[in-house]
């Protein structure tokens, strides 16, 4: 091999060097340019996916607005009885307060739910009240004001041992609320 | 410079080499072709390159700004819900927990003087604890007149009698009924 065809083998050579390299850099930057194009297709679909959540948010908002700022109403008076002694204090403060001297019979126990894990446990009361008639139902009034949560199961109503007097017997449960537990129980979102 | 030194350097010279064939007589201008392509192609792949560099860093940046914002509005969303459902739960017991002494009230309201009232008793129902089951004992004259004032005054607490049956007993009127409560 002459000079002249050793310098165009080379020259071949070089030339084959630059258009391979040529060639990586662009698949590279081919490569990069993807990566970009999908990087803001990913970024297009988080978009998409944060304005469909914050729709979904307001939209939520919107619809239990009423029955939150009812639960925000009631819940004072849920976290006002916690334990069997606040209910039975309760009960007894109401008691003195509106004059009930004669109070025949009384019994306080305390229910346990498997089946409810957001009223796990219930005080049940049973009272039987004699007294006169405006003390008697002003009484059961001031107990619901007081256990406004408490569900009356039982009012009986009927004369008392003289005519002023009138005997009530009530049996009550007032709920022990662990709001807490409605996390779990609460069913998977879609 | 003399004539004959010209001269002398013009002579013709015999190769020291054979000639290339005409063909490879392309290969520099391939070469340079190939440079200038290079350098052209290489160059604007720098540039392309910085670009999507920028344009993949904002686009990472606004993804992750859209998911953490995606992922608030979710985390608010689900304390919507749960704060929902727990209202859901309490209004579900609130719903048979309502006051009863405004019925034991309206009821003694409702009777005329002359007819007496021996006994009331209300009873919430296990399965619909919004409803209650109503017995009243009465005794008088006009006691059919006095159960139609009760319902009545018992409407206006929005309590509808449902099944009303009347039983006398001697002297004493059983009434007993199921108050369902009307949707205001």
């Amino acid at each position: 091999m002459n000079p002249k065809q050793l310098a165009c083998v080379l020259l071949l050579l070089v030339i084959g060097g630059m258009t391979y390299t040529a060639q990586i850099i662009h698949n590279k930057v081919t490569t990069t340019r993807t990566e970009a194009q999908e990087a803001e297709d990913s970024a297009t679909t988080a978009e998409q996916e944060r304005e469909t959540a914050e729709i979904q948010t307001t939209v939520l908002k919107t619809d239990t607005e009423d029955v939150r700022r009812f639960l925000r109403g009631w819940l004072p008076a849920i976290e006002r009885v916690q334990t069997q002694q606040e209910a039975e204090q309760t009960i007894e403060l109401s008691l003195r307060e509106r004059g009930i001297n004669l109070v025949r019979s009384r019994k306080t126990e305390l229910k346990a739910s498997t089946n409810n894990k957001i009223i796990p446990k219930s005080v049940l009361t049973t009272l039987t009240i004699e007294e006169e008639y405006a003390k008697v139902l002003n009484w059961l009034g001031d107990i619901e004001r007081r256990l406004p949560t408490a569900r009356m199961k039982v009012v009986q109503i009927t004369g008392g041992s003289t005519g002023r007097q009138l005997k009530m017997d009530v049996s009550f449960e007032t709920p022990i609320f662990n709001l807490a537990a409605a996390d779990a129980e609460k069913p998977k979102a879609k | 410079m003399s004539e004959y030194l010209c001269h002398d350097f013009k002579t013709p010279r015999t190769d020291t080499s054979r000639r290339l064939p005409s063909s490879f007589r392309a290969i520099p201008i391939i070469f340079y072709v190939a440079l200038v392509g290079s350098a052209y192609v290489m160059t604007m792949d720098y540039f392309n390159y910085k670009k999507a560099l920028t344009q993949k860093t904002e686009a990472e940046e606004r993804r992750k700004l859209s998911e953490s914002q995606r992922d608030a509005s979710k985390a608010e969303k689900a304390e919507l819900e749960s704060e929902a459902f727990k209202a859901e739960k309490v209004a579900e017991w609130m719903e048979g927990a309502r006051n009863i002494q405004p019925i034991a009230v309206k009821i003694a309201r409702a009777v005329q003087a002359e007819t007496r009232i021996t006994q009331v008793a209300l009873e919430r129902s296990e399965q619909v604890p919004a409803n209650l089951a109503l017995t009243i004992h009465l005794n008088g004259s006009k006691v059919s007149s006095e159960l139609s004032a009760i319902e009545n005054a018992l409407g206006q607490l929005l309590y509808r009698s449902y099944s009303p049956q009347q039983t006398k007993n001697g002297d004493v009127v059983e009434y007993h009924s199921t108050l369902v409560r009307q949707s205001e």
